[in-house]
């Protein structure tokens, strides 16, 4: 069993991806309960941030001892049922993303993306919330091969 | 909104359950309330003393302890605590100096309203019965699941050459299994991981027929027999397709 956030930090610690550039804005992390205090990533989750980031920003009690964002435990997929209260005890997540100023938060969980995407329009944070492989896949280094004909012309 | 239930069957759902650990813990609470302060419902809720993590146990004891009257509301009040004042994000047990799992005491009495007096909310037995009917959350047939990642990769033609998604390909190093929504909702991340993978080469496979969705909401509500299900549906893949391991999307 591998999650994906584990295989990204390798992919860019020992060289197999390497970035055009990394995000110019403050960034910050989300910890899933899932993957981090349940599944031990809280190094490599904050590593391959920093690695994608120019001005990384670590939220207060990043790692194992994170808060979770109100998403958790079959919180989404109960829907509207669970909105208000997930929406409410969200408050938490949102001071601790708005303190620390960041534009952008990495959020490695599906779970955790919906109910932060919600967190940012009631609490207005001003932020973009994406799963780590949307950054990679645009910042990454495309090999030769993989560059649409058109392309390669130009450059020849 | 549930079936005629006692004391007597959810005492006898919880007896066999309760292992030397949970009853330690259900001993060993000093009721010192530091677990208060770690939790995100409490501080949200301004401190409001009902929300305290410790709290949320208390049914396990009066019921065995026969001090609770089931009725409808002792159940109502149940479910609205075990579902809407915990997201079992286990922060709690981080601080406890006992380590006492609260988020686990509360995923057994969800088990408990599940399977004894048949409650759980709607979305969660909703995934349940697409995950029985069609082995994902999302009611996807196999052809669906298969279109789905055909399309999402024509539509990157113009920008990438040579992109593949290797389905049902024998002795890959990575079974690669995803969340139902990305399917449905998200083909950007079947898009982006399948970039990514074709870039650094990896050598992958996505199963076609059953056991790509990672998802386990039947966990969350008790539901173990199903969890299992699902469980076994992917490793089954991992097997015949003789993978040496299975990633999960974020």
């Amino acid at each position: 069993m591998i999650h994906a956030v584990e295989l990204y930090h390798d992919y860019i610690a020992s060289g197999r991806i390497k970035l055009k550039e990394k995000i110019k804005v403050p960034t910050t992390l989300q910890d899933p309960c899932n993957v981090i205090r349940s599944g031990g990533l809280a190094e490599k989750n904050q590593k391959l941030a920093e690695m994608l980031s120019e001005d990384f920003r670590p939220m207060e009690y990043q790692g194992n001892y994170n808060f979770c964002c109100g998403g958790g435990g079959g919180a989404i997929p109960m829907g509207p049922e669970m909105k208000p209260y997930r929406v409410k005890c969200g408050k938490i997540k949102a001071e601790q993303i708005k303190a620390t100023g960041a534009k952008l938060v990495f959020v490695p969980c599906h779970n955790c993306i919906d109910a932060i995407r919600d967190l940012n329009k009631e609490y207005d944070l001003g932020i973009k919330a994406v799963h780590f492989k949307e950054v990679i896949a645009h910042n990454m280094v495309i090999p030769e091969h993989m560059l649409p004909a058109n392309n390669q012309d130009k450059e020849e | 909104m549930s079936k005629q239930v006692d004391t007597k069957a959810l005492a006898d759902f919880l007896k066999p359950r309760l292992n030397a650990r949970f009853k330690t813990w259900l001993k060993i609470c000093a009721n010192c309330a530091l677990c208060a302060d770690t939790c995100h419902f409490y501080l949200a809720h301004e401190r409001n003393p009902e929300m305290i993590p410790a709290y949320k146990v208390r049914f396990i004891s009066e019921i065995l302890k026969g001090k609770a009257e089931i009725n409808e509301a002792y159940l109502r009040k149940m479910y609205e605590t075990l579902y809407y004042e915990c997201n079992m994000c286990r922060r709690c047990a981080l601080f406890c100096p006992f380590g006492i799992d609260i988020g686990i005491m509360v995923a057994l009495q969800r088990a408990m309203l599940h399977n004894v007096a048949d409650i759980r909310p709607a979305g969660l037995l909703s995934a349940i019965e697409s995950y029985k009917q069609f082995g994902n959350q999302m009611s996807l047939t196999s052809e669906d699941w298969v279109d789905t990642l055909e399309w999402t990769l024509e539509e990157l033609e113009d920008y990438y050459q040579n992109l593949e998604i290797p389905i049902d390909k024998k002795d890959a190093d990575i079974l690669y299994t995803v969340n139902a929504r990305e399917p449905k909702f998200y083909p950007q991340d079947l898009q982006e991981a399948a970039i990514i993978f074709n870039a650094v080469g990896e050598s992958w496979t996505v199963p076609s027929v059953e056991g790509w969705d990672d998802t386990n909401l039947a966990m969350f509500c008790g539901d173990l027999g199903t969890s299992k299900m699902l469980v076994e549906k992917t490793f089954r893949q991992a097997e015949q397709l003789n993978t040496k391991k299975v990633a999960i999307t974020e």
